[in-house]
């Protein structure tokens, strides 16, 4: 598969307010001393993350905490395989989540399919479906591998380094056409990412494309229900 | 001709106009027009209800074999009259529109409903204007059956069961009548309250327990509760609402007029009951305290709204019986606060839940859910309702639960404290369930398209919803009535002030108190709008551990919604008063079958063997 | 008192109250890491949570009564500070009074539960119906608690409580003059915070954190932000009635934390009770003390 340079140039809006640049950097700062993890355990990496969270290694004195739904985390943690089923609720996970969000892929099968590179069903290289973080490889990666990729996450996002959950918002149509390369055309999630691209203004030329054209087809409206006196005829309608 | 006169004349009008107007498209905004002639009526006489005058005679009477019948209003009648009329006009005024229409199309008479619920206002007035025991009957009477034409409107079968109770009732009070007129030689209030403390206790406790029992049906008093849970939740709409707002507090209209203003509180705690350490006091507080539990969680189980909230409404009578019998100042006065109380917010949950049903057909709360965005306004009123029952601040219902706390710790009893409490609490969590399951959670596929009710409905609950808040606000307005109440059946007076009650050991100030949670509103409002900018997301777009949700699936929980606590405290209903009545039932069966085998079958064989066996045996002895 | 300094007070009160607050759920967790022999988070650790929630890009409601009820939920308690006394600071404490407190203090609970139900998810209004059973379960011995209190004081003004307590020296305590029902309060306390063994409605294996199951961003953010006013009204309301409120800061302080602490110490290393046997736990033990310390109350 030939993969498409996705990498977008990092902007720095002109900030008026000197104080606007304190608070930013306020704000990656709390945003880095704490992380609140989702675990997507299918794989055999779980294992690994006992350890690193208990008494052995302690994850929650670096500000690390076990979450447990995706409204709630700011880490998506996806260890080992990723079968073709299990992917669909990664991304509908993933999706769920509020931003800033992070992956972190970890072992080697994320990286590149790892001992499953053969499988017919499994989904190789997460990249392609998700934008990755930060990639721990190993099979499997040892409790410190894990709090070691996991610091340096932390200081690409002290550093506002770690923005790759906009290249989402802004390359949508890539990632969603890769997602109906593997599902099928009538792939479509509970959430709504161009709606919400064009509400926190995240919108670019690459979000919308064929793909997202052939999303918009099939969908099935996905508008939150506004409280309302009277009902208009023409609203859309769920079917 | 008096004021009263003239209320009871426009009274008497609103029947006839409603007789008049039929099935006309106006009939409901003329009756209630009329309706609002009353109160404008009873406003005008609102000297009683501020302690300026004391009372107001009807230039009516009628004597009878030297028996003199004659009415007057005091400051009780008009608090009582004054809440009566409003909750007429308001339960008129909430049916007169699309409700009007739709029970039309369903083959209902709008004649037969507007002329029930004006003759329940007539009965009501007449009650309450009664001038001694004999008139207090006539009316008692007249409340019974309009009550019963209201009832009857919605279930036969329910109207009946409640006939039934009634009747007993009136046989009760008669006879608590008749002791009475034995006893002092009169039926006037004043020779009666003068006699009452010459009387010996066991008459008192013979009198006043029949009248207790007579007017306690009506107030549905455990045990004679069971007839009105079904029948108020069957009666149309906007009858229910009046009818559970105030038609049962004329019991305790009465109870108060026997206990308080002819025998005395006091008088009560002077008669123990043999082998505890309880007064006859006690016991009405206990009934009053049982009154309040077992109805509650007996709501707790309910799952149709309009149910749940007829049970509420037998659980909340407790709570204004309770304060009474406390009798000092303060739980006096929140008991009789809490008839006000009651009657709004009782009005307007049954108005939001008739709404619900007059939009989706169906009380059920398994079969609604998520209507918040279809119908905000309805949802706005339940909620003030249902704040208010359960007597959470910033509400009124709060206020009058406070003050019959307050009294219970400054009377020492910690029991009927924790009873209190119990209900509280029980309310809390079944009123959770009815708005959980009616207004929040998942909207239904079906329910997509429905609007909120016509303006005609929403406009009196939100008059209502206001009336709740802003009494809750400024609770002096209606601690100024019931001062006067005290003051005119002889309890101590209350000492209030616009917000609430100043004491040296506790006092407290509703204004003070509402203002600064509206503020900590205001200051959590802005810590929430300083964080990032929200976007709303469709119902389904939820979490579901991995799964992808479709509306035609219900991802709602609502069936059996306190799993935990019913699986410790389920074992404990037994329904034992249901088996009760029906034992009663049963046993009355049976003696009416002997008795028509004896009177429908002649036996003249077995009469002379019996005849002749008795001759035998006394020749022989 | 002149307008000025009450309205000083008025906005003292809570900021002081979320200060303290702050560290309550610092201790608690640093309390649970020490019985598990790890490390903990470090000191600014819950304002770093509520910080990053609060700075969260995109945020997810789901509707209008979502965001009420978090509203309801901070702002509750935001008001219920200025009823609670503190050294030096009496706030509007004596136009409410202890009854008063104790239903200002389920309005927050009852926001947050209809913010929740608005989200329509399952797990959430399971959350719910638990917390509410919950709440049936410990209300009933702290009820007791508080009716013993006020009669032993004769009155429910908790400025007065306070003065009561601290003329009579450490002889007045509530402690020593109710040891019971102190013991009773004890009990119901940790199920009064949500904590070990009682976080029925919490419960992350079971129903997914049941309230915060939708809750992300802002909307965790203010509950973190309740959490921290709830352990303080908790605890200011115990050190109140029966430790004699605080002469000043740092004895007050010390109570505070002593009375969070210990009965929580002890309740972490239990794991969590059926719904049920919350109720039955409740209903049983702190009941029949709080009967019996009533009997002494009042004998």
């Amino acid at each position: 598969m030939k993969r498409k340079d996705i990498s977008i140039p990092v902007e720095q809006p002109k900030r008026s307010n000197p104080l606007a640049n304190v608070f930013d950097e306020l704000m990656d700062f709390c945003r880095s001393r704490s992380m609140f993890m989702l675990h997507y355990c299918t794989g055999c990496g779980a294992i690994e993350l006992p350890p690193a969270m208990t008494s052995r290694f302690d994850m929650e004195r670096l500000g690390i905490q076990p979450m447990v739904t995706p409204r709630q985390a700011d880490i998506l943690l996806i260890t080992g395989y990723v079968s073709i089923k299990t992917l669909k609720r990664v991304i509908m996970t993933y999706e769920q989540m509020a931003s800033p969000k992070y992956v972190v892929g970890i072992c080697s099968c994320t990286v590149n399919g790892g001992m499953y590179w053969q499988s017919y069903a499994t989904a190789k290289v997460l990249k392609d479906y998700l934008p990755v973080d930060i990639y721990i490889a190993g099979c499997m990666p040892r409790p410190e591998a894990v709090i070691e990729g996991l610091r340096e996450l932390m200081s690409d996002i002290k550093q506002g380094k770690a923005n790759s959950w906009q290249r989402y918002y802004k390359n949508y149509d890539y990632y969603l056409g890769n997602q109906q390369k593997l599902f099928g055309d009538n792939w479509q999630t509970p959430t709504d990412i161009i709606a919400e691209a064009r509400h926190y203004n995240l919108i670019s030329e690459q979000t919308e494309g064929k793909h997202t054209a052939v999303l918009q087809q099939h969908q099935k409206p996905l508008e939150a229900f506004e409280a309302r006196l009277k009902h208009q005829q023409g609203q859309a309608r769920e079917q | 001709m008096s004021l009263l006169d003239k209320l009871l004349i426009l009274s008497l009008l609103t029947v006839v106009l409603a007789l008049f107007m039929g099935n006309r498209k106006m009939a409901g905004w003329s009756v209630t027009v009329v309706y609002a002639g009353q109160l404008v009526a009873l406003w005008m006489m609102s000297g009683l209800g501020y302690g300026e005058i004391s009372e107001i005679r009807s230039a009516v009477e009628l004597t009878i074999w030297q028996y003199r019948l004659h009415w007057q209003f005091d400051a009780l009648s008009w608090f009582f009259a004054f809440i009566t009329v409003a909750a007429a006009m308001l339960a008129s005024w909430f049916s007169a529109g699309g409700w009007a229409q739709a029970y039309r199309e369903q083959g209902g008479s709008i004649r037969l409903f507007n002329v029930a619920l004006a003759l329940n206002v007539l009965g009501m007035l007449v009650l309450l204007a009664s001038g001694e025991l004999l008139s207090l009957f006539i009316g008692w009477e007249l409340v019974s059956w309009a009550t019963f034409m209201l009832l009857a409107l919605g279930s036969m079968r329910y109207a009946m069961h409640y006939l039934v109770y009634a009747i007993v009732g009136a046989v009760v009070i008669l006879a608590a009548m008749l002791m009475t007129y034995v006893q002092v030689g009169s039926l006037e209030f004043n020779q009666v309250a003068e006699a009452a403390a010459g009387l010996d206790n066991t008459s008192i406790w013979w009198i006043g327990g029949l009248f207790v029992i007579g007017f306690g049906i009506k107030m549905a008093l455990l045990p004679f509760h069971l007839w009105q849970t079904k029948a108020y939740a069957a009666t149309p709409g906007p009858g229910a609402a009046f009818l559970g707002a105030i038609s049962s507090r004329m019991g305790l209209f009465a109870i108060v007029l026997i206990l308080v203003k002819l025998i005395g509180i006091s008088r009560l705690l002077e008669m123990p009951i043999s082998f505890t350490f309880l007064s006859a006091r006690d016991l009405l507080a206990w009934v009053a305290v049982f009154t309040i539990i077992f109805p509650t969680l007996t709501a707790l189980r309910q799952h149709d709204a309009r149910r749940l909230l007829a049970w509420h409404g037998i659980g909340q009578g407790g709570y204004m019986l309770l304060g009474i019998v406390v009798a000092d100042d303060l739980g006096s006065a929140g008991g009789l606060m809490h008839v006000f109380n009651h009657a709004t917010y009782q009005a307007v949950l049954f108005m939001s839940v008739t709404a619900v049903v007059y939009r989706t057909g169906t009380s059920d709360l398994n079969k609604l859910g998520g209507l918040f965005t279809r119908m905000p306004l309805s949802f706005l009123a339940m909620l003030i309702g249902i704040i208010g029952l359960a007597g959470l601040p910033p509400m009124n219902g709060f206020v009058s639960k406070w003050l019959v706390y307050r009294s219970l710790i400054i009377d020492g009893s910690p029991m009927l404290f924790l009873g209190t409490v119990i209900g509280t609490l029980g309310t809390i969590l079944s009123v959770y369930k009815l708005i959980h399951n009616t207004f929040l959670g998942q909207l239904r596929l079906e329910h997509e398209t429905v609007e909120e009710a016509p303006l005609s409905m929403v406009l009196p609950m939100m008059l209502l919803s206001a009336v709740i808040f802003t009494t809750g606000f400024f609770p002096g307005l209606v601690l100024g009535w019931v001062a006067s109440v005290q003051a005119a059946v002889g309890l101590p007076v209350l000492a209030y002030h616009a917000g609430g009650i100043d004491s040296a050991n506790g006092g407290l100030d509703m204004i003070w108190v509402v203002s600064v949670l509206l503020a900590g509103f205001a200051i959590a409002t802005l810590i929430f709008f300083s964080g990032g900018r929200s976007r709303r997301v469709h119902q389904l777009d939820n979490y579901a551990g991995g799964h992808f949700l479709t509306a035609d699936t219900r991802y709602q929980y609502s069936d059996n919604f306190y799993p935990g606590l019913m699986h410790l405290i389920g074992p404990w209903y037994r329904s034992s008063f249901k088996r009760m009545e029906q034992g009663l039932v049963s046993m009355l069966d049976f003696l009416s079958m002997l008795a028509s085998g004896w009177h429908r079958h002649g036996h003249p064989s077995f009469y002379l063997l019996t005849l002749v066996v008795v001759v035998l045996f006394t020749v022989v002895m | 008192m002149s307008l000025q300094h009450l309205l000083t007070e008025l906005v003292l009160m809570p900021i002081i109250a979320f200060v303290v607050g702050l560290f309550l759920v610092l201790m608690m967790r640093k309390l649970g890491a020490r019985i598990q022999r790890r490390v903990g988070p470090p000191l600014l650790q819950p304002l770093y949570d509520i910080l990053k929630l609060y700075g969260k890009q995109t945020q997810i409601s789901h509707g209008l009564i979502h965001e009420i009820g978090i509203v309801m939920a901070v702002g509750g308690y935001i008001a219920a500070e200025t009823f609670l006394p503190v050294p030096g600071m009496n706030g509007i404490a004596d136009k409410g009074g202890l009854v008063t407190l104790a239903y200002i203090m389920m309005v927050p609970s009852l926001g947050l539960a209809m913010g929740v139900g608005q989200c329509a998810n399952p797990n959430g209004s399971i959350g719910i119906s638990r917390a509410l059973t919950a709440m049936f379960a410990y209300d009933i011995p702290f009820i007791l608690v508080i009716f013993g209190v006020a009669y032993q004081y004769g009155t429910t003004s908790l400025t007065d409580v306070i003065a009561i307590q601290q003329q009579q020296g450490m002889a007045g305590w509530g402690v020593v003059q109710m040891p019971l029902l102190f013991i009773a309060g004890l009990i119901a306390l940790p199920a009064m915070m949500g904590k070990h063994p009682f976080e029925i409605y919490v419960a992350p294996a079971e129903i997914a954190t049941g309230p915060m199951v939708e809750m992300g961003g802002k909307f965790l953010g203010g509950l973190f932000i309740m959490q921290c006013f709830q352990y303080y009204t908790i605890s200011v309301l115990f050190v109140t009635l029966f430790l004699g409120g605080g002469e000043n800061w740092l004895t007050f302080l010390i109570k505070v934390f002593a009375v969070a602490a210990i009965p929580l110490s002890i309740a972490y290393v239990f794991p969590r009770y059926r719904t049920e046997d919350v109720l039955r736990m409740m209903w049983k033990w702190p009941v029949i003390l709080g009967l019996l310390g009533l009997a002494l109350v009042m004998g």
